[in-house]
């Protein structure tokens, strides 16, 4: 048993790292050795810096949003004391729901013909392009900027969050009544009670599926690259995007498999770092 | 019951906040209350409109014409503007082996992820072996590896055994993914049996596997329905996987080859592939009705 999960889930990163050590052209497998070559070619790209900023605001970015927008709706289910069970089959279902098909929806209500939300927000003046490819905004400051990405961190929200607000809605669950009971006798308002019952006991739940949610979507490869391909131009390239386009696109099967061990590398020192500050599976032992 | 020594240490600064001119503390009682009341309504309303408008979106187009989708923006398809041709999306060759394909996936992959987890877990909770802690842990490194890691590797690699483009790879690889979590928490859900149930059975001369079979295996279901659901989600949602080990047009599964269509063709217009999204919703729609609470459960379980 543990050698099946060993064989599936090493041997493709052992193999990447001895990949990353080599120029294999993807169309004739020759491998040839070069030794660090590739790392030394992965950090002098620019493609790379770019994609990396941008993968980390694609992070950032979601996973606030998803924060917010998750906490506050399990918070609202908890306190629903009608039609609960139609705002949660909601919930649910858009955690089932495959990606392809938010992916679908969006793309058809953001066309610049017949899209709904195209035309609402064109009305209102927030763009005139296509969102997911020529729009942009003049921000005083900062220049033109693409709303290819924040369009992207959106609607990838609109399926993503549901993953907190469950999370955080098992753990809510579980919170005794007889605590708010008691807090209730003593005079407590219900935003005391929130900040010193309901807080203390989801800050654990928090922890985790934030660290849970920023690796998810620093990984993210699916949502991002069935909405742009990546684009406009490279406007949407997070770090898994770059290694696709790099491996299929750039035919550089050595350098694709580099920008994956670096991401992972990035990846593992991140959650070492998270964890030794936050200690988030302690937390949850209460 | 941290909270309650929190709250101990707390009541200095909440005493002196509550002596000051604290917004909360002008109002009644009722007023609070109804304020409270209209936000949680307000915002129930607010985000159900914003998760339902979507759907909504999506089945009310399945049902359009070409035309009447072309003429710009409508709430619902009325009159002439009313048809079920949409759903003849589905006798086009390509699509209906896509979904084929995607249905084919899906069964294998939850198929093995609950046979692998059940004999996992319960290797993990019944046997005492060196290195369990550890291994445990190194279950959950497993969420570190982006799909993207993984599947880049294993598209050389599946070329030279012969697995590219076959079912049975995207499934290995699929269930790899949803390992960690399935075995973590079916090993969880074991702990809470007691094994003297167990014992019972083998003083009355059951062997070993006797025992697994009918009396652990029973007790499971809870968490062997949250697995299935998990793995089931994961592979009707799979994209990442199917797109670089599935790059044949006849092996993929729905999720790339619509996209492809998606990209590639003009005769299929947006009210076809609102129809057959709303038949790829069904399933997981009737699963967040009928199922929420062994997801709830899982979920609960995977705080631990």
């Amino acid at each position: 048993m543990l050698f099946l999960y060993t064989l599936i889930a090493i041997l493709p990163v052992g193999f990447a790292l001895w990949a990353s050590l080599h120029r294999i052209p993807l169309t004739q497998p020759q491998w040839t050795f070069v030794g660090l070559e590739n790392y030394a070619q992965v950090f002098e790209l620019d493609r790379f810096w770019g994609s990396m900023w941008r993968g980390t605001l694609f992070m950032v970015g979601s996973t606030l949003v998803q924060l917010a927008v998750g906490l506050w709706m399990a918070l609202v289910i908890n306190r629903m004391e009608r039609g609960q069970r139609l705002l949660s089959t909601l919930v649910f279902t858009s955690y089932l729901i495959p990606t392809i098909i938010v992916t679908l929806i969006a793309l058809f209500m953001l066309d610049p013909f017949v899209g709904v939300l195209h035309q609402f927000g064109a009305s209102l003046g927030l763009w005139e392009g296509y969102v997911l490819g020529a729009a942009t905004w003049n921000l005083p400051g900062i220049g033109e900027v693409s709303l290819a990405l924040p369009a992207v961190v959106l609607i990838g929200s609109w399926k993503f969050s549901v993953f907190i607000t469950i999370f955080a809605l098992a753990q809510l669950r579980s919170i005794p009544n007889r605590f708010y009971e008691a807090a209730k006798i003593c005079g407590a308002t219900s935003w005391e009670m929130f900040r010193d019952i309901t807080l203390p006991r989801l800050k654990g739940a928090i922890l985790v599926a934030v660290l849970l949610r920023s690796v998810f979507m620093f990984n993210k490869y699916d949502i991002i690259w069935q909405l742009t391909q990546g684009g406009p131009g490279y406007e949407t390239t997070t770090m898994p995007i770059l290694a696709y386009r790099e491996t299929f696109e750039g035919s550089a099967y050595g350098l694709g498999n580099a920008i994956a061990v670096v991401m992972f590398c990035f990846l593992a020192v991140g959650a070492v770092a998270y964890f030794v500050a936050f200690n988030p599976s302690q937390e949850v032992d209460t | 019951m941290s909270t309650l020594d929190d709250d101990e240490s707390g009541t200095g600064t909440a005493t002196e906040r509550r002596r000051g001119p604290g917004l909360t503390r002008r109002l009644s009682y009722p007023v609070r209350r109804s304020v409270l009341r209209l936000g949680t309504v307000g915002s129930a309303l607010l985000l159900g409109f914003l998760m339902a408008f979507p759907l909504y979106w999506m089945a009310q187009n399945a049902f359009k014409t070409r035309l009447a989708i072309n003429a710009g923006v409508s709430w619902l398809p009325t009159g002439d503007a009313f048809t079920l041709e949409r759903f003849g999306i589905v006798n086009n060759g390509a699509v209906l082996t896509y979904i084929t394909n995607s249905i084919i996936v899906t069964i294998g992959t939850v198929l093995l992820v609950v046979a692998v987890s059940l004999v996992a877990g319960y290797g993990l909770a019944r046997y005492d072996f060196r290195g369990k802690v550890a291994f445990a842990r190194f279950l959950l490194l497993g969420y570190l590896f982006s799909p993207i890691v993984l599947a880049l590797p294993l598209y050389l690699i599946w070329d030279w055994t012969g697995l590219l483009n076959t079912h049975i790879g995207l499934i290995l690889a699929l269930s790899a993914v949803s390992m960690p979590f399935a075995v973590w928490l079916m090993w969880k859900y074991i702990q809470t049996i007691p094994q003297a149930m167990e014992e019972s059975a083998w003083i009355a001369g059951a062997p070993r596997w006797r025992g697994f079979v009918d009396v652990v295996l029973p007790q499971t279901t809870p968490a062997i329905i949250a697995n299935a659901l998990f793995a089931f989600g994961l592979a009707w949602n799979d994209f990442t996987f199917a797109q670089i080990l599935l790059p044949s047009n006849d092996a993929t599964t729905f999720p790339p080859g619509i996209l492809r269509l998606v990209n590639a063709s003009f005769e299929t217009g947006y009210g076809d592939f609102m129809a057959v999204g709303l038949l790829m919703t069904i399933p997981p729609l009737l699963f967040a009705f009928f199922l929420q609470s062994y997801l709830l459960k899982g979920f609960e379980i995977r705080a631990l």
